[in-house]
This record gives C-alpha cells, structure tokens and sequence, in this order.
C-alpha cells in the first residue's frame, strides 16, 4: 500500500490506578476521573494552559448528565480551555478508537497534537427511570392542559419506582459478556488451566513491571490509590485453579480469576506529530502505524460476541505486508482470559483461515514470551473506555524501552475486542 | 459533625454577663481528612473529587474549632446575630487528603465596625509543622462594641456590569445541604420558618456556600497556590437565582455573585490577585 501521509507519534501517557467496583473510587464520578487523568498528563508534559488539536474522549457507562463529557473534563482542566473535545463510544474498542481518531488526524496534518482518552465507572454507573415511568413523564411534559396532565399523571404505577439497573448484557442476546465468552471458550477448546495459567502471568507481569518502575511516568496516584487495585502479585494459577465457575455453567471454565472484575478508572495519551514533539522538547516513543476495525454478526452469524479481533487483525497484516510473527510484542487485551487463548486458536487453525478469513495458511502461533509482557486487563483490570489508553501508552513505552536498550527498531501489535461484536486492532511502531 | 449542641448552649448562654475582651484561647485539633466527607462537600460545592482539597474546604474543618471558641462565656461577643462579612483564605501549597492536618483557631482583632464591633476568627493549618493554608473569618455584632476603633481592609474590586459568565438556580434545600456537610446549623440557612424566627423572610444561604460554589467555577483556571479574598453582600435568599460575573485580573481572577436583590459577595482568588 501506498502511503503519503505522516504518522502520528505517541509522546506518552497517563492514568490513574485502575480500582475495583466500589472500591477506592466508589464516590467518583467520571469527570472526576477524567478531569485528575487529563490534569496529570498536563503536569507530566507541561501542558498547563497549552492548545491542544483535540482531545477524543468516552465512557462506556454514562449518565444522560455527562453530555459531551470530554469537552466538559477538558474546560475544568488545566489545559487551555480553548482546546475542543468531543465524546466516542465503542464498548471497550472506545480507549483505542479515540488513539486511532487523534492520530489519522495528525497523519492528515489536520491537527499537530491531540489526546486520546477514555473512562469508566462501574460504581457511579447511570440508573434510569423505570422506562414505562419515563414514557408517563414525558407525556406529563408534553400535557397541554390539566385534562391531559391528569391523565398522564393517572398512568403511575407502583411498580415503575423500580429503576432500571444497567446490565452487562448485549441488548440483542440477552446473554452477559462473560456467558458470550464461555461460548467461545467452549467453540475452540479452551481449556481451565491455561485460562489460569494466563491470569497468573497477567497479575506476574504487572507485578514486576511495577517493582521495575515502569509505571512510574505512566500512572498517576489517585484517591489515595498507588496501584491497581485488582493486582495480586502471589497470584498462582494453583491458587487460581480453586475458584468456581462464575459463566457457562456448573462444567464452565470460567471464574472471577480468569475474568475481569468490573473496573473504575481512566487514561490518557499524548500523540502529536514529530515536529510538535520536538518543538515542545517531548520524546517520540513510537508511532501509529496503521489500525483495523473489525466487526461480526454474533446475533444471528454463528461469530462469537468478542471474536471481531481474529477478522481484523489478518486485514491489518496484509495491508501492511506482514505476518504475524513480524512483532516483537503482543497486547492482546484480556476481556477474559479464555478470549485471548480462543482468538490465538482461530489464528492458528487451518480450517478457519480457509474458510472464515479466505487465507490460504493460518496466520500461526505467537511466541507467548512476548504477549502481554507488562501485565494486562485481568491483572489491571478494565475500565471499559479506559483500557485502550492503558495499552497504547504501555505498548509505546515498552517499544520505546527495547530500542534504546537493543538498538531494534521493534513492533507491537494492539488486539481489542469489544462488545456489540466489534474489535480495534493497530500497529504501533518504535521511534 | 452537627454543631448543634454548640449553638443551642450559645444560644442559652446569649444573655448575661461576657467578657470585654478576647480569650487568648489556642483551639488545637488534629484531623485527618475523610474522604467521603471529602466527596460530599465537592459535590454540594460543585468542586471535583480528587486528592488535592478545595481551597475552601480546610474552613469546614476548622468551622467547628471557631464555633467552640465563639459560643464560650469568655467570648465578649454572643454567637447567635454574629454575622460573616469577610473572608480570606491563603493556600500555600496543594493540600493532599492522604495528610493529616494540624488545625489551630484563635481570635483576634476585636475592633470596632461602623455598625458595631467585628473580630478575626484566625485558622492555620499545618503538616508536620510546614504552614500549607491560612484561614481569617471576620465576623460582625451589630450593635456591639469594641474596645478600641478598627480600620476596614478595602473591599475587592467591584466587577463591571456585562452579561454574566454563569447563571444559577440555587435550591431551596441548599442551605440543609451545606449544614450536612459543613456542620453549620445555624437555624437562618435550614427551614424559611427557622430563619424567620431570626427576621430573615426565608432561608439563606451560607455565606461560605456560595463562596466555595463561585471559587469552584474556576474550576482548572486557578493554580494549586491562592489567595481567595471575600467579601460578603446581601444574604441569599433561597431559592433565588443568582449571576456570576468573572474577569481576568492581574494574575487572578475577580468574581462577584449578583441577583435582583443585590450583591451577594465580591471575591478575588489567584495566586496574586489583583498584582
């Protein structure tokens, strides 16, 4: 493929420790937490007062009153208010859809510097109206006079006090996330002990990434909040094997172990063309090279729901004539521990490639050492919108970090899938 | 953290003999912050929850130390009619929750007013012995005298006339809802019967509330050290709606708060405001 535009360089990141649901952050609302995550990216870079080209934002999980939340988080930070922002929402691909947003428009030179963020809450999560209370409301509203206002008014229930609870269940299935994932896990053989060998190296990973400092100019200390709340570092796949099933029933493979907890938290990524780096003494710690996004029909298609990842990462390969062996780090987040290992099977099975992605070969296998070598969503957790920002922010400093220490210009590869049968996947390239 | 058993004796104490001067009383306390206290006085002042504390809100801290210190027989003026006119708050540096804080009140400044007799409620706040935020509450006794004359510090600048920057709806209920989370339970911000009993037609607002509430709108425009001068107008009836008037000045920003009624308070807030 051709290519005339420039890629956007990542500069950096930031995010707060991400916290378990009702946890640390129980009484923080979204601005909240995407107004300290923008505020501390705005410390680390000496962004205070600074224009940005734009600032890409979402949650997943958002309260009619968060209306443009971004633009609202944006005026009530340090940067210069003069910065526009605006609000995405693409289930758990939104953090990376916001990466690839910012950078295509610094790629056009349509912008010179953009943010790309993302924040969730499971904790203060929007509950609405009882929906049939909502529809008496809005006819009460719409009443011309008394007759009609009476009449509205007449048509309370009792029953419709009862609010309406968000749930983590696809609007068209009915079935939760995690009854989607034990499918799939089913489909493709996925087994209970590498489900809990892959949580284990997770909560491993971040552990000693910690230890080493590499979150030291990536995370912001928050609400008294150092860490991930979610890490446990003694985690052992033998402690995790105890644990019983929580999806796909009494047989399931699936625990509260192997899966993540729901999540708050936020994070932010500072990308910008070389030339504005340069002209604001930041670093380049890598560029974005490319991004695909996929999308399946898990309703009626016979796909499963957080398959989408498996399609888009073959387009992505072949537009940018390589294989999937060509990268030196794999981010493949781990909405379930079972989702990682079932996306790796269907890149190494022949009949799939053949049949469902048209290639001649499978894509093949991976080499493991370097999959998720900085800890992942099962040990991070995952705050929905957050966890895109997390990994480009973690991916870039890991490429950065092997090039300065190996002189390789290395390569790594983002994989996320995301509910509603979509997923985001992107090349990201050392400087 | 209700006060209330700190006013209904300053209230049984307001009639009889007082001092005639200041106790040289030192009110010492040690706190640490709790966050979901925290949590619910940014949200009733429209402040963001984070680590670093409003600049305001090491006040409600120290509000109940002055009320302790005031509703005291050795205090020459009684609480119950004392009146908030003025105050200034210095932040010295970000305050982080996590610290504990070393609270002292004291009173000084007993002067005269040209309606009676003010003082200077004095709060510092202190961790591990480095000063981080200074606090002077002045409050007016119509009527009262002072033992000698006092010089008035000069207002804040008044802000030019122009379309306001916000306009508010403030709540009937906001008076009870600062009362939860500031422990001021003065009766004349809580119910319109409780404020009529003392001559007020409905409830008002605390004069604090609506301080912290315009200091809270310049929200990410403020840096981490300020000075925040007020001065208090007319009380806010509530509910009322109410304008907010802001302008760049020097290296701060000047502020006021107005309605149909009136002024309601003039503040600066910067890191030199007005400089």
């Amino acid at each position: 493929m051709t290519r005339s535009a420039r890629q956007a360089a990542v500069i950096g990141g930031n995010r707060i420790p991400f916290a378990r649901a009702n946890g640390a952050y129980a009484q923080a609302t979204n601005l909240d937490m995407l107004t300290a995550t923008l505020d501390g990216l705005a410390a680390r870079f000496g962004l205070a007062g600074e224009r940005i080209g734009e600032v890409a934002g979402g949650a997943v999980l958002k309260h009619s009153r968060d209306r443009d939340l971004t633009r609202e988080s944006v005026l009530g930070s340090r940067l210069s208010p003069a910065t526009p922002a605006y609000d995405v929402q693409q289930a758990c691909g939104t953090g990376l859809e916001t990466a690839v947003l910012v950078a295509n428009k610094i790629a056009l030179g349509q912008i010179e510097s953009g943010i790309a963020a993302g924040v969730d809450t499971a904790s203060d999560a929007p509950v609405a109206l009882n929906d049939d209370l909502r529809r008496v409301l809005m006819r009460l509203n719409g009443a011309r006079s008394l007759g009609e206002r009476l009449r509205a008014i007449a048509g309370i229930r009792p029953g419709q006090v009862v609010p309406e609870i968000p749930r983590n269940a696809e609007p068209r299935t009915g079935l939760s996330m995690g009854e989607h994932a034990a499918l799939t896990a089913l489909e493709w053989h996925v087994g209970r002990e590498a489900q809990d060998e892959l949580a284990a190296a997770s909560h491993r990973n971040l552990a000693a990434a910690y230890e080493r400092g590499f979150f030291d100019d990536l995370v912001t200390p928050f609400l008294g909040l150092t860490r991930d709340q979610n890490l446990r570092a003694d985690s052992t796949a033998e402690k995790l094997a105890r644990l019983k099933p929580v999806f796909g029933g009494p047989d399931g493979t699936m625990t509260a172990g192997n899966s993540t907890p729901l999540t708050d938290g936020a994070s932010a990524v500072l990308l910008g063309s070389d030339e504005w780096a340069a002209e604001h003494r930041l670093p380049v710690l890598a560029h974005v090279v490319d991004a695909e996004t996929a999308a399946v029909d898990f309703v009626h298609g016979g796909d499963g729901l957080l398959t989408a990842p498996v399609h888009a990462v073959p387009r992505l390969l072949e537009r940018n004539g390589l294989t999937l062996q060509d990268f030196d780090f794999y981010e493949i987040h781990e909405a379930f521990a079972s989702t990682v290992l079932a996306t790796l099977a269907a890149w190494e099975d022949p009949a799939f490639a053949k049949e469902r992605l048209g290639l001649d070969a499978p894509l093949g296998a991976i080499d493991r050492s370097r999959l998720n070598v900085a800890g992942s969503s099962l040990a991070t957790g995952h705050p929905f919108a957050a966890t895109g920002g997390r990994i480009v922010a973690t991916l870039a400093k890991l490429l950065h970090e092997k090039g300065r220490d190996t002189g390789n210009r290395g390569r790594g590869l983002i994989s996320l899938c995301a509910a509603g049968g979509q997923g985001v996947v992107a090349i990201l390239e050392a400087a | 953290m209700s006060l209330a058993p700190l006013y209904a004796k300053a209230a049984v104490g307001a009639v009889g003999p007082r001092a005639s001067t200041l106790p040289d009383t030192v009110l010492r306390r040690s706190v640490d912050v709790d966050r979901t206290h925290l949590a619910a006085y940014a949200q009733v002042c429209g402040f963001r929850f984070s680590d670093a504390l409003p600049p305001t809100y090491p006040h409600v801290l120290a509000f109940a130390l002055q009320i302790e210190l005031m509703a005291g027989r050795s205090f020459p003026l009684p609480l119950p009619g004392l009146v908030h006119v003025a105050n200034t708050i210095t932040v010295h540096r970000r305050v982080d929750a996590a610290e504990r804080l070393q609270l002292a009140v004291h009173a000084e400044r007993f002067v005269g007013h040209p309606k009676g007799a003010q003082v200077d409620l004095v709060a510092a706040v202190d961790v591990d012995g480095e000063r981080v935020w200074d606090g002077r509450s002045t409050y007016l006794a119509r009527g009262a005298h002072a033992p000698e004359p006092g010089e008035q510090s000069p207002p804040p600048p008044e802000i030019a006339d122009g379309p306001p920057s916000a306009v508010w709806r403030v709540d009937g209920d906001t008076g009870r809802r600062y009362a939860a989370v500031s422990g001021d339970v003065n009766p004349i911000h809580l119910y319109p019967l409780s404020a009529k009993a003392f001559g007020f037609p409905r409830a008002i607002a605390h004069g604090m509330w609506t301080a912290a509430r315009s200091l809270a709108a310049l929200e990410g425009r403020l840096p981490d050290a300020l000075t925040h001068t007020v001065a208090f107008g007319r009380p806010l009836l509530l509910p009322s709606t109410v304008e907010l008037r802001t302008r760049r000045d020097g290296d701060g920003w000047g502020l006021d708060v107005r309605s149909r009624k009136g002024t309601h308070l003039t503040a600066t807030a910067g890191d030199r405001p007005g400089a």
